[in-house]
C-alpha cells in the first residue's frame, strides 16, 4: 500500500484531505507543521508527500531543508503567491506546485493517484 | 591725436604712478579696497588697527567707529563668555594660524556666518607683533547648505516612510493571498466533498443550493486572485522571464486547457493558425498563457451557451497577432474605452449573473505592455468581440 502525508496546518483543510484520500486504499498520515513531519518520516518511508509552505513552527521551506530522502515524491499544495519562496521549494526538491484553491476534491484525488502510479 | 593714441598716453601715465607709489602703499589699496573680504589687522592683544571696505561692509562699522575696539565685539554674547576669541587668538600665537566657521554679530545686531582666519604676524625676531583677521560672510552658503541638509533629512525621512508603507503593502499582499484564500479553499474544499460524492447522497433540492455556494466560492476564489496578481503587478514585484518561443508550439496547448470548460457550457472552442505565419516572439510564456486564457475565459463568459470561440494567430512584417473572437454580447462602442481600466465594469446581460473583480483585463493589457506589446478589441454590442495581442516578432526586438 502507499504511504502518503500530508502536511497542512489548517485542521479544517487537513480533515477534508484526509477524508479526501481515505476513500481510496492508501496508509495515509498527516501532519499540521513540518517539524511533525520530519517526526513522521523518522518512522516511515513516504513514497508521496503533499506539502503545505506556509506553516507554523517549520514552514515547508524548512521541512525541505532538513528533509532528506530520495524515494520521497514532494509535491506542494500551498496557496503562496510568492514565486520565489515556490522556486527555493522547487530548488530543494521539491517536484511541482499544485494551487490549493484551484483543486476540488475530485481533482485532488486524481492527482494524488497520478502522482502515486507514476512513481 | 588720435583717441587711440590719447588712451595709450594716459594709461602709461597710470601705470608711471603707480610706479611711483610704494609697495607697502600698494599693498594697503589692494586690500582697504577688497569689498567681499573684510580684511583688517588687530595688535597683539586683539584690538583693531585698521579697517577695509570689505570690513564694513560686513560688519556695517566705519573705520572710526571699530579701530581700537577689542575683536570679541564680531563674538555673540555666549562665546564671548565662553572665551572663544581669548581662544583663538591663544590658538594663532602657538599655530601661527587659526580657521573658524561660526556665527558673527553685525553692528546692528544681526547675525551672519562667517569663515574667519586669524594669521599671526611676527617681527624679524619671531616676536609676535599683531594679528591679521580675514573674514567671508558665507551666510548665503550656509543656507543652502542648512536648506539641502534639511531637504535632504526630509526626503530620507519621506523614503523611510514609503518604504515602511511598500513593506506593509507586501505584507498585505501575502497576507490577503494566504489568509483571504484559506478559508475560501476550506469552503471549496467542503462544498466540494458535498457536491461530489466524498460524504454520501445529498437531497438533490439541497444540493442545488450547495452547487450555487460552491460557484459563489469559486467567484470569490477569482476575486482574490485577481486583486492578488494586480497587487503583485502594482508592487512592481512581476519580474518576466522573456525567453525566445515560437507559438506554433504552445497556441495548442493553451487553447487546449479551456476547451473542456467551454464543452461542458454547450460551447465551441477552436484554434485557427496561418501556418506559414512566423509567431516568434520574446515573451514569458507562463504570463503570455495566463493573459491569453483571461480573454478566452472572457470570450466564454460573455457568450450564451450556443457561443463560438475562435482563437487565431497570424503576422505581419514586424508583428504577431493572437485574437480571440466570439460571437456573445459584444460590448458597446461607449464602454470600450474603459474595459482595460481598473476595477471597470460593464453591464450586459450576462455580467449580473458572471461576476467579476474588474481587474483581469487591467492585468493583461499591463503584462502584455510588459512585453513591448498592445492589446486591442472590435466589438458592438450584440455582434460579439474580438480581442487581438499585438507583440512585436523575435527579429524587431534587437
Amino acid at each position: 500500500m502507499r504511504k502518503i502525508l500530508v502536511v497542512e496546518d489548517e485542521d479544517m483543510l487537513r480533515e477534508s484531505y484526509k477524508m479526501i484520500i481515505s476513500t481510496e486504499p492508501y496508509d495515509l498520515d498527516v501532519a499540521k507543521n513540518g517539524q511533525e513531519a520530519l517526526d513522521l518520516c523518522a518512522l516511515k518511508d513516504y513514497d508521496l508527500i503533499l506539502l503545505d509552505l506556509m506553516m507554523p513552527v517549520l514552514d515547508g521551506v524548512g521541512f525541505l531543508k532538513r528533509f532528506k530522502n530520495p524515494n520521497t515524491k514532494v509535491i506542494i499544495l500551498s496557496n503562496l503567491s510568492s514565486s520565489d519562496t515556490i522556486e527555493e521549494a522547487l530548488k530543494l526538491g521539491a517536484e511541482s506546485n499544485l494551487v490549493k484553491a484551484a483543486m476540488s476534491p475530485r481533482e485532488l484525488l486524481s492527482r494524488v493517484r497520478y502522482e502515486v502510479t507514476s512513481l | 591725436m588720435s583717441a587711440q593714441k590719447q588712451a595709450l598716453k594716459l594709461s602709461s601715465v597710470r601705470i608711471a604712478h603707480k610706479d611711483a607709489l610704494g609697495e607697502l602703499e600698494r599693498y594697503k589699496l589692494l586690500v582697504e579696497s577688497v569689498e567681499d573680504y573684510a580684511i583688517f589687522l588687530l595688535d597683539a592683544d586683539g584690538y583693531v588697527q585698521t579697517w577695509n571696505k570689505g570690513a564694513q561692509k560686513n560688519k556695517g562699522y566705519t573705520a572710526d567707529e571699530i579701530i581700537g575696539k577689542h575683536f570679541s565685539t564680531f563674538y555673540l554674547a555666549r562665546d564671548i563668555l565662553a572665551k572663544k576669541p581669548e581662544r583663538e587668538l591663544k590658538l594663532a600665537r602657538q599655530l601661527g594660524r587659526v580657521e573658524d566657521e561660526d556665527w558673527r554679530v553685525r553692528k546692528d545686531g544681526s547675525q551672519f556666518w562667517a569663515n574667519v582666519v586669524i594669521t599671526a604676524l611676527k617681527d624679524d625676531e619671531g616676536n609676535i607683533v599683531g594679528f591679521a583677521k580675514v573674514t567671508r560672510d558665507l551666510t548665503d552658503r550656509k543656507y543652502n547648505e542648512d536648506l539641502l541638509r534639511s531637504n535632504n533629512a526630509l526626503l530620507k525621512r519621506q523614503q523611510q516612510e514609503l518604504e515602511a508603507l511598500n513593506v506593509s503593502k507586501d505584507e498585505f499582499i501575502s497576507l490577503a493571498s494566504h489568509q483571504l484564500r484559506t478559508p475560501a479553499t476550506t469552503i471549496k474544499q467542503l462544498l466540494g466533498m458535498l457536491t461530489q460524492g466524498f460524504v454520501g447522497d445529498v437531497n438533490p433540492e439541497h444540493l442545488k443550493f450547495i452547487k450555487r455556494a460552491y460557484e459563489a466560492n469559486e467567484r470569490q476564489i477569482r476575486i482574490v486572485e485577481n486583486l492578488l496578481k494586480v497587487a503583485q503587478l502594482d508592487a512592481g514585484k512581476v519580474v518576466l522571464r522573456i525567453r525566445p518561443v515560437d507559438l506554433h508550439d504552445y497556441l495548442a496547448d493553451i487553447v487546449e486547457e479551456h476547451t473542456g470548460g467551454i464543452a461542458k457550457k454547450g460551447q465551441t472552442l477552436k484554434l485557427v493558425i496561418e501556418e506559414s505565419a512566423p509567431l516568434n516572439a520574446f515573451l514569458d510564456l507562463d504570463y503570455f498563457r495566463m493573459a491569453l486564457g483571461n480573454l478566452i475565459d472572457n470570450a466564454s463568459k460573455y457568450s450564451q451557451s450556443n457561443g463560438h470561440i475562435t482563437v487565431s494567430a497570424r503576422a505581419d512584417k514586424s508583428c504577431l497577432f493572437v485574437s480571440v473572437h466570439d460571437n456573445g454580447v459584444g460590448i458597446a462602442a461607449s464602454d470600450q474605452k474603459q474595459l482595460f481600466e481598473k476595477f471597470s465594469r460593464i453591464t450586459n446581460e450576462l455580467s449580473e449573473t458572471v461576476g467579476g473583480s474588474g481587474l483581469g483585463l487591467y492585468w493583461v493589457k499591463r503584462v502584455i505592455e510588459m512585453h513591448n506589446g498592445k492589446v486591442s478589441v472590435k466589438s458592438k454590442k450584440h455582434g460579439g468581440s474580438t480581442f487581438t495581442l499585438e507583440l512585436p516578432l523575435q527579429d524587431q526586438h534587437a
